[in-house]
């Protein structure tokens, strides 16, 4: 039953629960010190200094086109690392390590907007709890000027995955 | 202790030659990087084997072997002469002048390990 | 070629480069002075030597690490070097020509293994390298021409034979050395090796052999001609030397042959090749030293009225003693990241030939300040961008010959690469005596681009904004109008990248000037730490002339909003960081202006505060979210939090 279980780190915005691979986590950190940068992208809330390396911190909020929410003491700046890039994530919160067997994680399904298969490796539900697994890689790549309305995406897998459970009769 | 000098001007080739020679038990490596130095390594420490490579620059590798040739106390030294293709004309000269074995670079380093060894045994 | 995998030398392959480079760069030198030494019938002999040698070491590790390409390269062109030395061949245009092509072509070679890519086509090369060895007769090697003192060829190979003929100049003595090596004197670091550098020292080093004495014992014998005298040497007595004055031999027929030839000088330089990430680590530990040391500051000044002033001032002296010799140790190890800027200067001379050759037309290139050191960093990133301007000079800067000679010209053009420091910046000017730039064409291409208001004169500054546009430069119609302009914009990031600028000065019929200022280290520099709408930033001091208080009644507002202060009489225009980076200024009564300049282009940045001057530790900016016009890089002052460090340059450019 348990082939290679690949760990993850789970993570909070706007009560929807996300995975990032745990290696691609360098580390989590409290929020403090955010630096803001001048005429940056709205989402980039400025740099921080991690292990001596300048990196930038990402709202993940204002870039899922969530409205914004002041920090507290849930707050979280993941650092991860995408190819030779290391950027910050800043999140409501994120507390799990969690290892999710490979059996538990499905494709996204297909949604209208397309944006699900995009920035999503796979969806999994664990104990009725929805996890999205997102693809760092994808986030980061897209251009500053991209919206990402993430939001409207994850209603849209959400009812996908809705009307799997409750067939209409 | 087994003591192994190694001479070249090259140090990359100087660490390919050590790294071919690693496997060999309790040796001990002394490395110079001209003819002079050579010398002076011999002078003030036991040596047990040379690795000597030709072209060298102040004094030619093929000085120093007949330096350690005409010497009483270094004549006994096994000399390996280690050289690039192209010097192959210097093998007559350098066996003749006492050299126990000539090896042409590229080398194959297990071919030298086992000339080394059976140097070091036989010495 | 045996395949990469299998080679039990690969793990070399990081070394096999680098000692590659030392050479390849030793052989490029060492060509263009062959070259400029063709078809004279005396060839310095060392120079063979040293060409033969590079040839004869790459030769050896290619063959080690499998990489067939580059060995038979390398034999090819040591059996002409070896013609040459023995005087089978004479050192004709054809000669060099095949010799810098195989240099060329080997070059490639190597570094398209190193960044793995497919490797060029060796064959032209190989072919003009045969049409020189082809006559000649199979060489038999033999060791007598191998680089050793300066033997002539069939001579029998120097047993412990006496010192050779040499000559001594005007105030010259002979003097014959020895030293007898020992363990006690190797464990204070003196070797035949450092012994023969200190001769090197002061003189010519004419012979050098070792010698058995009765006792068994070895010893050296160097042969130095010298103008020191002796009192120089009087300590070394301690260092196992012995000398006394040497008569020459009366000269021999056969010896005077060689006096016109150089003796070789004998001996590698004492030099150490260090990894440049372990200098980095060096740094970077340094780099924390200043910060615990400014943090110390801190606190010491915040116990200041806990402790009694005795105390104190001696807290402060030690303080300060620190200070000193953190300055010290950083620019020691700054000193070992800096390589002089010749380097890249004689890759400039190939590019030059190369680019003369191919359009006929004779071309001077004058070099200045090759001696001039910078950070290796900053080398590596500056090769392309001042290929660039260097190529760009030649090919669209100077005119053809009767272009000249119609205007009075030398019908040789003139491309002048210099180099210099000042203060902290190296400054490089790469200058050619051209047509120079079309003003009134890029103007008018500016404005139907929409680039350039109608109104707006076209100063040199604006003229190479405009250039530096990657829009326009890149427009065909626009380059042969203005005749310069592609890439130009890749040249202006780079140095502003690196914290620097790029001026440009240009007169039709004249010339070209294009002016570099980069800084001479990256890694730490002196700011000032000032605030703007709340916000601290950094910016180095280097690239601030003046700081002046001023106050709002001293502004004066033009038509277009535009602020204006009057400066020395004159007045200089303002750039409000607030307003540039959309924060609300935050002053009382005054704020404080800091006068820059940009090439000619001088204007005063207003900031609401000036909180310090302290060292930074400057960390650059990479990821390109963050990567924003105007700021150069990030620093910390132990703290924690990054601060940003503006590069006034880029602020002053891009002013509208």
């Amino acid at each position: 039953m348990t082939e290679r279980q690949a760990p993850f780190i789970l993570f909070q915005i706007a009560d929807t629960t996300y995975a990032v691979h745990s290696e691609a986590v360098q580390q989590m950190e409290m929020v403090e010190h955010i630096t803001p940068v001048p005429n940056a992208p709205p989402f980039v809330e400025g740099v921080v200094l991690s292990r001596g390396q300048v990196i930038p911190a990402i709202n993940l909020r204002t870039r899922f086109g969530l409205e914004k929410k002041p920090y507290d003491l849930r707050t979280r700046l993941i650092v991860v690392r995408s190819g030779e890039r290391t950027v910050g994530l800043i999140v409501d919160s994120a507390r799990e390590f969690l290892a999710i067997p490979p059996e538990a994680i499905q494709p996204p399904p297909d949604t209208a907007s397309g944006m699900s298969e995009r920035y999503l490796e796979g969806i999994a539900i664990l104990d009725k709890r929805l996890i999205l697994i997102l693809n760092v890689d994808a986030v980061l790549s897209i251009a500053p000027s991209e919206e990402l309305h993430l939001a409207e995406a994850i209603a849209e897998v959400k009812d996908a995955l809705l009307a799997e459970e409750n067939p209409p009769a | 202790m087994p003591n192994i000098l190694v001479a070249d001007d090259s140090p990359t080739m100087r660490r390919m030659v050590i790294a071919s020679l690693q496997s060999l038990p309790n040796v001990h490596f002394e490395e110079a990087s001209s003819g002079l130095e050579a010398i002076e390594r011999l002078a003030l420490a036991p040596v047990h084997l040379i690795v000597l490579d030709l072209n060298m620059p102040d004094i030619h590798g093929l000085e120093v072997l007949h330096f350690t040739r005409r010497h009483e106390v270094f004549r006994s030294i096994p000399v390996i002469v280690l050289t690039t293709k192209g010097d192959e004309a210097s093998r007559a000269e350098a066996l003749s002048a006492g050299a126990a074995i000539y090896i042409t670079k590229p080398f194959e380093p297990h071919l030298l390990a086992q000339y080394a060894r059976d140097l070091l045994e036989t010495a | 070629m045996t395949p990469a995998s299998t080679n039990v030398f690969t793990e070399f392959l990081d070394d096999y480069f680098a000692e590659c480079d030392e050479h390849l760069t030793a052989m490029r030198r060492n060509l263009l002075t062959l070259e400029s030494l063709a078809q004279q019938e005396r060839v310095d002999v060392s120079l063979l030597d040293e060409l033969f040698r590079s040839l004869h070491t790459i030769k050896g590790l290619s063959g080690m690490v499998g990489l067939a390409e580059a060995e038979q390269l390398a034999h090819l062109m040591e059996s002409i070097l070896r013609a040459l030395r023995r005087h089978q061949l004479d050192l004709s245009d054809e000669a060099v020509d095949a010799l810098i092509l195989g240099t060329r072509t080997l070059e490639q070679v190597i570094a398209t293994r190193q960044t793995r890519q497919p490797l060029p086509d060796i064959a032209p090369a190989i072919k003009q390298l045969e049409a020189i060895t082809g006559p000649l007769p199979d060489l038999p090697p033999s060791p007598e021409e191998t680089p050793t003192a300066a033997t002539e060829t069939r001579l029998p190979l120097p047993r412990e034979s006496g010192p050779p003929a040499f000559t001594l100049r005007e105030g010259e003595r002979a003097w014959l050395f020895q030293f007898t090596p020992a363990r006690a004197l190797a464990e204070r670091g003196i070797s035949v090796d450092s012994i023969r550098t200190r001769l090197q020292e002061i003189g010519q080093i004419v012979h050098a052999a070792p010698r058995i004495q009765d006792g068994g014992k070895v010893t050296f014998e160097f042969l130095v001609t010298t103008d020191a005298d002796d009192s120089t040497f009087t300590p070394w007595q301690e260092d196992g030397l012995t000398w006394a004055p040497y008569e020459p031999p009366p000269p021999t027929p056969a010896a005077t042959g060689l006096k016109a030839v150089p003796t070789p000088s004998i001996g590698p330089p004492n030099v150490v090749r260090v990894d440049l990430t372990r200098v980095d680590d060096l740094m970077q530990t340094i780099g924390d030293l200043v910060i615990s040391r400014a943090r110390l500051e801190d606190t010491l000044t915040s116990l200041a009225r806990h402790v009694p002033a005795a105390q104190q001032r001696q807290l402060q002296e030690i303080n300060q003693a620190l200070e000193r010799q953190l300055r010290s140790l950083r620019e020691g190890v700054m000193r070992l990241r800096m390589v002089p800027l010749g380097e890249i200067f004689e890759r400039m001379k190939f590019v030059v030939r190369d680019l003369a050759r191919e359009r006929r037309q004779e071309i001077n290139l004058a070099l200045s300040g090759q001696e001039t050191e910078i950070d290796k960093l900053v080398v590596e990133r500056m090769l392309d961008p001042l290929l660039h301007l260097v190529r760009n000079a030649v090919s669209h800067g100077l005119e053809p010959a009767e272009e000249r000679l119609a205007q009075g010209k030398p019908a040789e053009g003139t491309i002048a690469l210099r180099a210099a420091t000042a203060g902290d910046s190296v400054i490089i000017e790469i200058e050619d005596d051209g047509r120079g730039i079309d003003r009134e064409r890029v103007a008018e291409q500016a404005r139907a681009q929409g680039l350039l208001d109608a109104e707006a004169p076209l100063d040199d500054p604006t003229l190479l904004d405009i250039l530096c546009t990657t829009g326009f430069s890149t427009r065909r119609q626009a380059d042969r109008a203005s005749g310069r302009g592609v890439g130009l914009d890749v040249v202006k990031k780079t140095v502003e990248e690196l914290g620097g600028s790029l001026a440009l000065d240009t007169e039709v019929g004249r010339g070209t000037r294009f002016t570099i200022r980069l800084p001479l280290t990256l890694a730490i520099v002196d700011a000032l730490i000032v605030s703007v709408g709340g916000q601290r930033f950094a910016v180095p001091l280097p690239s601030v002339r003046e700081v002046i208080e001023a106050r709002p009644k001293d502004v004066t507002v033009l038509g277009n909003e535009d602020e204006m202060l009057s400066y020395h009489g004159d007045v200089l225009p303002l750039i409000r960081l607030a307003a540039r980076f959309g924060l609300q200024e935050q002053f009382e009564r005054a704020f404080y202006v800091l006068v820059a300049a940009h090439g000619a282009k001088a204007a005063g940045i207003v900031v609401d505060r000036i909180l310090g001057q302290r060292e930074i530790v400057v960390r650059a900016i990479s990821d390109p979210l963050i990567q924003v016009p105007g700021i150069a890089g990030a620093t910390e002052l132990g703290d924690g939090r990054p601060l940003l460090i503006i590069n006034p340059a880029v602020l002053i450019g891009s002013r509208r």
